[in-house]
């Protein structure tokens, strides 16, 4: 019978295979007489469709067929031609009791889910859809639990920096640049330091053809000791050690000179340090927040940016000029920053700086998720997720149970003849775990496929690069066996116990009631519990898109539209200047302005402020904003009192804004005017007064803020455009670029693209809230509805004993409605509180927030009653209106 | 016996066996009959009804060869047999008998 053929080509060798896992699911699926003729038709279709339509479409197409496939003639097994009697199966196929007695039980519980088709399909169902988030909740956790995890020695790596101790304290990631070597110099207590300047965008240029932009970091040697980045085999080991070398990794090596062996090759960096090649690394893996994939020796930085490395300048700290080090075994993080930094501080600064400056170890397993340091998000925020997806699994078990102690009337017959007949309860309670096991196995085979399919969009909407591969993640494998032992024994065994309980004389007799199940009052908690979870979740819904309404729509104080932002490579002025004069001779241009960056950011400097006369600087320290006289009017911004800024190249005139003339201790705005000002150093004249406007997001106050103009530190060019003509004028202003830096990479981007993208983790929260409260709420609406179908049958007499006595429709509505509503109003008891108190600590996060209005709970109140109404009145309606002719025939 | 009957999808794919005569398999009849029919249809339904097909008596099926595109794995390849043959002729006649028998009257409704 078997034969051997020529194996296909792995999948894995071939870029657009087809899905080899799912093939392997199929062959423990389907019947072997069918496998050969199946998986080869399958394989045809997809080779067919990858020509046609590319391979992602033909993976879909193959999944898609898939899941047509799944049908239980896929895993009958062959007819036989001639049908031996039963006995002689028996000696072909001995078998040990055990086994037998196994199959027997999945036998009958495979018969019994069949019966009750709808009943097996609603668990079915909501089974496989909290499942399914819960999968994908899982992955997402894990990523970013993963985050910098690999490391050798990750237990000591820690980065050093920088807090500012004023009114509040403010955070930097970077460090002054001699703080490294006074570190390595001074005191004896890490193993390695290494001090890393990571530097964005910048141009690289292979020839002057290909040109691209991208992060370079200049790193000492020490950084590779401390960082776990390994170098493609065969790379010589000491590289990095020469000047004008360069590590970079493979995929750039291949992205910059194909096949060619990328060492020895030169790149120039930023059209002024040319280096060579002189490793190759391996390519970065996708959990590290170190996405630098060029590497340029330390020194280099002198040429590049001198303006990072001045040599004991200690009163500059630059959030992209970090530090690194690994402790020495056994010395304590805590011991550091009390007794080392401290000591740092107060040896470099003065009495009063040494306040000022204060430098903490920050541990490797932390950058991840200190979102005041740069890092991704909170922990919080992904434990959120975790008790969401705790929730949507206790939803679907409670609808299981549901469901199941419902059904457990109709079977009451049943259980009394097996026990009867001698079964055991723990034997009936084994074959009730059956049953589920047998639900849950089948909803989890369909939730991985669903959470696979869904899982590409998830990653296109939130930029992310999850994998789901259960054939190599032994964690994930190990969660889905969890997860399904959890599901089968807590959904499973309270109905089983049940089950095994009942009196079979009582049971028989058909004397059973509700009440002697026991499942009644803890059905009707169930049901509490699902409604809260339901409204718990709209009433998230609903404060979060409320409050992210509010934040796009709300004025910001300037105007965002329409206003394209291009940074500028500051290496010559004097051309970057004559640029601004081309831009606005473009059609289409209606403003432009050269500035360091827009009105709304996250990192603009802070300075002290010395005011009039007064002897002291003031106890604020103030936002500056660069722009030239141009500035205010591009961006829209409002002048309240005074005029706007004349032109000048250097601090002669200052704009400030409400909140900082508050904080002076003014509040007649023109009493400013004409007062002198020293800010940072430089002297100047208070000219205006500008309307506040939100120079960060709405989770933070406005700040107290100058504008001023001091053009050596203008860096981006603000242009505001006519959208209408946006389609020419963008490639006239490309022109225009290209002609004054032929070697530079012509970058916009527009600043309400900017100004969402501050808000995307919240957008991204609102999104999976959405996504969750819609799943919770659509699998207790098939509970729900599970639950009253049941009722409806409990109920077939007494509705036609009423209907009979002359009751009217509404009233036997009334008879379902009434107890739910109760509940539901129960449930809202519970929800409503615990609800306030989430969202208040969530907007709390927020400056500038909506009010929490008794609207939210009262929309939320009448969307869930709704929907149960609705789950309801199909099934209530049936009821009512059945003929009881019909249902009092059987007595 | 339910079994003696064809149903409308199973007659299709029975009369598109007897069209494509050698070269019918699973892949090539899903193709001729979307085509034909205009909707796209899944290898799961085609494979079930020729499986119920052949259970009926109305195909005969065998292996074919193995090509390298279905990575080394043989086709199974089916012939409609003369109970297959006997009952298209059966439904053919039927419907001709009725058609024919249709009253002019019967299409003239919106007179």
């Amino acid at each position: 019978m078997k034969r051997e053929y020529p194996s296909p080509p792995d999948p894995k060798d071939e870029p657009g295979g087809f899905p080899s896992w799912a093939e392997r699911w199929l062959k423990l699926l389907m019947a072997p007489h069918l496998r050969e003729e199946l998986l080869g038709d399958l394989q045809e279709m997809f080779l067919q469709r990858r020509q046609q339509h590319g391979s992602f479409k033909a993976r879909l197409f193959y999944l898609w067929q898939m899941l047509l496939l799944l049908h239980p003639r896929l895993w009958r097994r062959e007819a036989t031609t001639t049908s031996p009697s039963y006995l002689s199966q028996l000696n072909h196929y001995p078998k040990p009791a055990f086994t037998t007695m196994f199959q027997n039980t999945f036998l009958v519980a495979w018969r019994k889910l069949r019966r009750h088709k709808s009943y097996t399909l609603i668990n079915v169902l909501s089974l496989s859809l909290g499942m399914a988030s819960v999968i994908l909740i899982f992955t997402l956790v894990k990523y970013h639990l993963s985050f910098d995890t690999f490391h050798v020695h990750k237990d000591r790596i820690y980065r050093i920096t920088t807090e500012f101790h004023e009114d509040k304290i403010r955070f930097n990631t970077g460090v002054p640049s001699p703080l490294g070597e006074a570190f390595r110099q001074d005191y004896p207590v890490a193993e390695k330091v290494a001090r890393v300047a990571f530097l964005t965008k910048r141009v690289v240029a292979v020839s002057p053809q290909k040109k691209f932009e991208e992060d370079v970091a200049f790193a000492e040697p020490a950084f590779f000791d401390i960082i776990h980045l390994p170098l493609v085999p065969g790379t010589a080991p000491n590289v990095f050690q020469g000047r004008q070398t360069a590590l970079i990794t493979e995929r750039l090596a291949k992205k910059y000179f194909g096949e060619q062996t990328a060492v020895g090759q030169t790149i120039r960096i930023d059209d002024s340090l040319v280096v060579s090649v002189a490793g190759v690394l391996q390519d970065l893996p996708r959990n590290t927040d170190f996405r630098s994939e060029i590497y340029v020796p330390f020194s280099h930085l002198n040429e590049h940016s001198p303006g990072l490395v001045e040599k004991d300048w200690w009163y500059s700290v630059n959030k992209q000029m970090q530090c690194f080090i690994r402790l020495k075994p056994g010395v304590s993080a805590a011991a550091v920053n009390d007794l080392v930094l401290s000591a740092i501080s107060r040896t470099y600064y003065d009495e009063k700086m040494a306040q000022l400056f204060r430098f903490k170890l920050q541990p490797l397993a932390d950058l991840h998720f200190n979102p005041d340091l740069g890092g991704y998000t909170e922990k919080k925020n992904l434990w959120a997720f975790a008790f969401i997806g705790f929730i949507l699994i206790i939803t679907t078990c409670v609808n299981f149970v549901n469901l199941a102690t419902a059904q457990a009337l109709g079977r009451a017959k049943e259980i009394g003849i097996r026990k009867i007949l001698g079964s055991q309860p723990r034997t009936l309670f084994w074959q009730f775990i059956a049953e589920t096991t047998l639900l849950t196995g089948f909803a989890l085979l369909l939730a991985s496929t669903l959470a696979y399919l869904i899982l590409p969009f998830v990653n296109q909407l939130f930029e992310l690069q999850l994998e789901l591969n259960p054939g190599q993640d032994i964690s994930l494998l190990l969660f889905l066996a969890v997860l399904m032992l959890v599901v089968i024994f807590l959904a499973g065994s309270y109905p089983g116990l049940i089950l095994a309980r009942f009196q079979p004389i009582v049971a028989l007799k058909g004397k059973l009631s509700q009440k002697q199940i026991g499942g009644f009052s803890l059905r009707k908690g169930l049901v509490i519990t699902q409604f809260a979870i339901s409204q718990l979740l709209i009433m998230g819904t609903l404060v979060i898109a409320h409050q992210m309404r509010y934040a796009r729509q709300a004025d910001l104080g300037f105007d965002k539209e329409a206003i394209v932002l291009l940074p500028v490579p500051d290496v010559h002025k004097a051309k970057s200047h004559a640029l601004g004069a081309q831009f606005s001779r473009v059609t289409g241009v209606e403003k432009v302005t050269f500035c360091y960056e827009a009105p709304t950011s996250e990192y603009s400097p802070t300075t002290g402020i010395l005011f009039d006369s007064r002897p002291e600087a003031e106890k604020f320290s103030i936002v500056q904003k660069f722009g030239d006289q141009e500035y205010v009017p591009t961006f829209g911004l409002k002048i309240v009192a005074g005029r706007n800024l004349l032109p000048a190249d250097t601090i002669r005139e200052y704009l400030l804004n409400e909140s900082a003339v508050r904080a002076l201790g003014f509040t007649v705005n023109q009493s400013v005017l004409g007062k002198k000002a020293v800010i940072n150093g430089h002297r100047g004249t208070v000219v205006g007064v500008v309307k506040d406007f939100h120079n960060k997001s709405f989770h933070a106050a406005i700040d107290p803020l100058c504008i001023t103009t001091l053009s050596e530190n203008y860096a981006t060019y603000g242009i505001k455009v006519n959208l209408k003509s946006l389609a020419t004028s963008l490639p006239q202003l490309q022109k225009a670029w290209d002609a004054t830096y032929p070697t530079a990479i012509f970058t916009y981007r527009f600043l309400d693209e900017d100004i969402a993208r501050a808000y995307q983790l919240d957008t991204m929260i609102q999104w999976l809230i959405q996504a969750f409260a819609g799943i919770a709420i659509f699998i207790g609406c098939l509970g729900l509805y599970g639950l009253v179908a049941f009722m409806a049958t409990q109920k077939t007499k007494e509705i036609g004993v009423r209907k009979v006595l002359g009751a009217s429709l509404g009233s036997i509505l009334w008879l379902f409605y009434r107890e739910f509503l109760r509940l539901l109003l129960l449930a809202f008891v519970v929800a409503a509180p615990l609800a306030w108190w989430l969202m208040h600590e969530w907007l709390s996060n927020f400056v500038y927030r909506v009010e929490l209005g008794s609207r939210i709970f009262v929309l939320a109140i009448l969307i869930t009653g709704g929907i149960a109404l609705i789950t309801v009145g199909y099934q209530s309606l049936k009821a009512a209106l059945t003929n009881p002719v019909q249902s009092l025939r059987s007595e | 016996m339910k079994g003696e009957q064809l149903g409308e999808f199973e007659e299709l794919v029975l009369l598109t066996i007897a069209y494509l005569y050698e070269r019918a398999y699973s892949v090539a009849v899903m193709e001729e009959l979307s085509q034909r029919l205009e909707r796209p249809l899944s290898l799961g339904a085609v494979h079930r009804t020729m499986q119920r097909l052949e259970e009926k008596g109305m195909v005969l099926s065998h292996l074919g060869e193995a090509t390298a595109e279905r990575g080394g794995r043989r086709k199974r390849l089916f012939t409609v047999t003369a109970a297959g043959e006997q009952a298209l002729h059966d439904l053919r006649r039927i419907r001709h008998e009725l058609w024919t028998g249709i009253p002019q009257a019967a299409w003239g409704g919106s007179l």
